[in-house]
């Protein structure tokens, strides 16, 4: 008997953090389909009849939308271009043999020991001489073209558990380079290539300081900007369940990436952790 | 040999187009804004107007700041807090996800993980309705409650910093949960299923067995979580502003205000928030280091 009641103890315990996570979500939701003066007379009441026009309203008046489809061009090209640049380059530092390989596999590795929170000016300095501030290709340029040392070790790690025999019988047959990499290597890969890419979508998607920075003009904000601006405009506006409705929108695209590829994207999170 | 000359000109093409742009913007945008900041933090600058070269003076600066130290003293806050209660939760999340057969745990792993996944601002402004003064959630709790709830935790200075604890522990407790987990199937059941025989219950169970054959996991999560506490400043910039009365300044917002904030009347102070930053720079690498010497007895084998 005292088995049972501690077991149901300690099943509470879960059931308690799991309400700390799904409590302010839920609250978030119904509260953003009230008035507001609903909403200050009572936070707890649900609403009496739903008032969907908050979200018609947090799309156009504060920039949602504009700001939605800066996010997919911004998320979508950084995304298409540096899953390139990881998958080419794992393909390069790990199946081809050549002279510096060692060398800038080393120098690439050494990001991992950078903190990068020193570089947040210099950074901003470089971008403003390359004339690449308040521009959308500018962040996709930082966000995809340099290659990251997390991509190359988990593709790289990935594509070395491909049998040698598979390349070299290609090239026996007359197979070239780009054709070994095209027709073999990247069909392999896609699981891990898949991995790397949710990873970068939700790293992208929820990027607020490198954006936060480079851009100035409220016409180009990604999503995660913009929301940092419309809460800042709330202390004037008091507006408060508009902004609920905008923060729900910027959840959504989050709830369905999770609820698609949780199982991946908790595996490649340990993945990385077990790195360092 | 035709054939193999053309291989060998194929490689060094490939390895031109595909290694060389990647590389050299990797070089241009990380290692060498690295170098630039070492340069920076001798500079009088404002970012627009003309560089002067000061020496050491910002590094004695450094030291004569009062406010530096006031937000070192706030990060050690954090870091005694929030290090030890989310690896203590995280544990016993993951410890009874693994040991007790509820038939919702499969639900709750990918319940507990989901803040990690969730974006930084939205997470700071769910906290900010959660701590709100009229109107938030936290209050509304406590009504219910009976306990007061007419308090405004982020807006005073008692409550602002410790009230961004939770929320720390809220982000980060998921992603341990899964490390441990992980962890926790790596032990061998033999190693249980003896000590059952023993008569163990299930405390024992957990702090003689599990916790002694997590420590070198432990270690790492301690300094990933060092590591993103010393970094971290957005929470704060995002829902005080370091305020109320620099209640909440942390050494890298105190940085980051030099440089970007608005808080010294738009003037940019690119050179003292160097200077920072490699102060900061050097504090994670050395913790890191001690951390890794210290720890690096303990950890157990089986």
């Amino acid at each position: 008997m005292r088995t049972g009641i501690s077991s149901w103890l300690w099943r509470m315990v879960l059931f308690l953090w799991a309400l700390t996570i799904l409590l302010p979500l839920f609250w978030i939701f119904y509260q953003s389909l009230k008035t507001n003066q609903a909403f200050f007379a009572d936070i707890w009441a649900f609403p009496e009849h739903l008032e969907w026009s908050n979200y018609e309203k947090a799309w156009t008046s504060l920039g949602i939308g504009q700001s939605v489809v800066n996010t997919l061009y911004y998320v979508g090209l950084s995304l298409l271009i540096s899953l390139f640049v990881s998958t080419v380059n794992a393909y390069a530092f790990t199946r081809i043999e050549w002279r510096l390989r060692s060398l800038l596999w080393s120098m690439i590795m050494l990001s991992l020991f950078l903190p990068g929170i020193n570089i947040l000016v210099s950074q901003y300095t470089l971008m403003r001489a390359l004339n690449l501030t308040d521009s959308l290709n500018g962040l996709v340029l930082l966000a995809s073209l340099p290659v990251g040392a997390f991509e190359l070790l988990l593709l790289g790690s990935f594509m070395r558990t491909l049998p040698k025999e598979l390349d070299e019988s290609a090239f026996i047959d007359g197979a070239t380079l780009f054709q070994v990499f095209r027709k073999i290597i990247l069909p392999l890969s896609m699981p891990g290539i898949v991995t790397i890419g949710i990873f970068k979508f939700v790293g992208l998607y929820n990027d607020f300081l490198g954006p936060f920075i480079l851009i100035s003009d409220p016409a180009k904000y990604p999503i995660s900007v913009n929301m940092y601006n419309a809460n800042a405009m709330m202390e004037y506006k008091a507006d408060w369940v508009t902004l609920l409705a905008g923060l729900v929108i910027t959840i959504i695209p989050t709830v369905i990436v999770y609820v698609l590829f949780q199982r991946r994207i908790i595996e490649g999170a340990t993945m990385g952790g077990v790195k360092g | 040999m035709p054939m193999l000359k053309n291989a060998r000109l194929q490689k060094s093409i490939f390895l031109f187009i595909v290694v060389a742009p990647a590389f050299a913007a990797y070089v241009l945008f990380t290692l060498y804004p690295n170098a630039l900041s070492i340069y920076y933090s001798f500079l009088e600058w404002d970012g627009i107007g003309a560089k002067t070269f000061v020496g050491w003076d910002n590094y004695i600066r450094l030291f004569h700041d009062p406010f530096i130290l006031r937000a070192l003293g706030h990060n050690l806050i954090l870091l005694v807090t929030v290090i030890p209660i989310t690896l203590i939760i995280s544990l016993v999340l993951a410890d009874l996800l693994i040991n007790r057969a509820f038939k919702e745990n499969s639900f709750y792993k990918v319940l507990y993980f989901f803040p990690n996944v969730l974006s930084l601002v939205v997470i700071a402004l769910v906290w900010s309705f959660i701590y709100d003064g009229t109107f938030g959630l936290l209050n509304g709790i406590l009504r219910v409650l009976g306990l007061g709830g007419e308090h405004n935790w982020l807006g005073s200075k008692g409550t602002a910093l410790l009230s961004m604890i939770p929320l720390y522990v809220w982000c980060y407790a998921g992603f341990y949960v899964v490390i441990f987990m992980n962890a926790m199937r790596g032990i061998p059941k033999s190693l249980y299923e003896s000590a059952t025989l023993d008569g163990i219950t299930h405390m024992q169970r957990f702090s003689k067995i599990t916790l002694p054959l997590l420590s070198g996991v432990i270690r790492v999560g301690v300094i990933f979580l060092m590591l993103s506490v010393i970094k971290g400043f957005e929470y704060m910039f995002i829902m005080t502003q370091g305020g109320p009365g620099g209640a909440t300044d942390v050494i890298s917002l105190y940085m980051f205000n030099f440089a970007f904030g608005s808080l010294n009347l738009g003037q940019h102070i690119y050179g003292y928030a160097s200077t920072i930053g490699m102060m900061i720079f050097v504090l994670l690498v050395g913790l890191k280091l001690i951390l890794d010497k210290f720890f690096a007895k303990d950890s157990v084998e089986y």
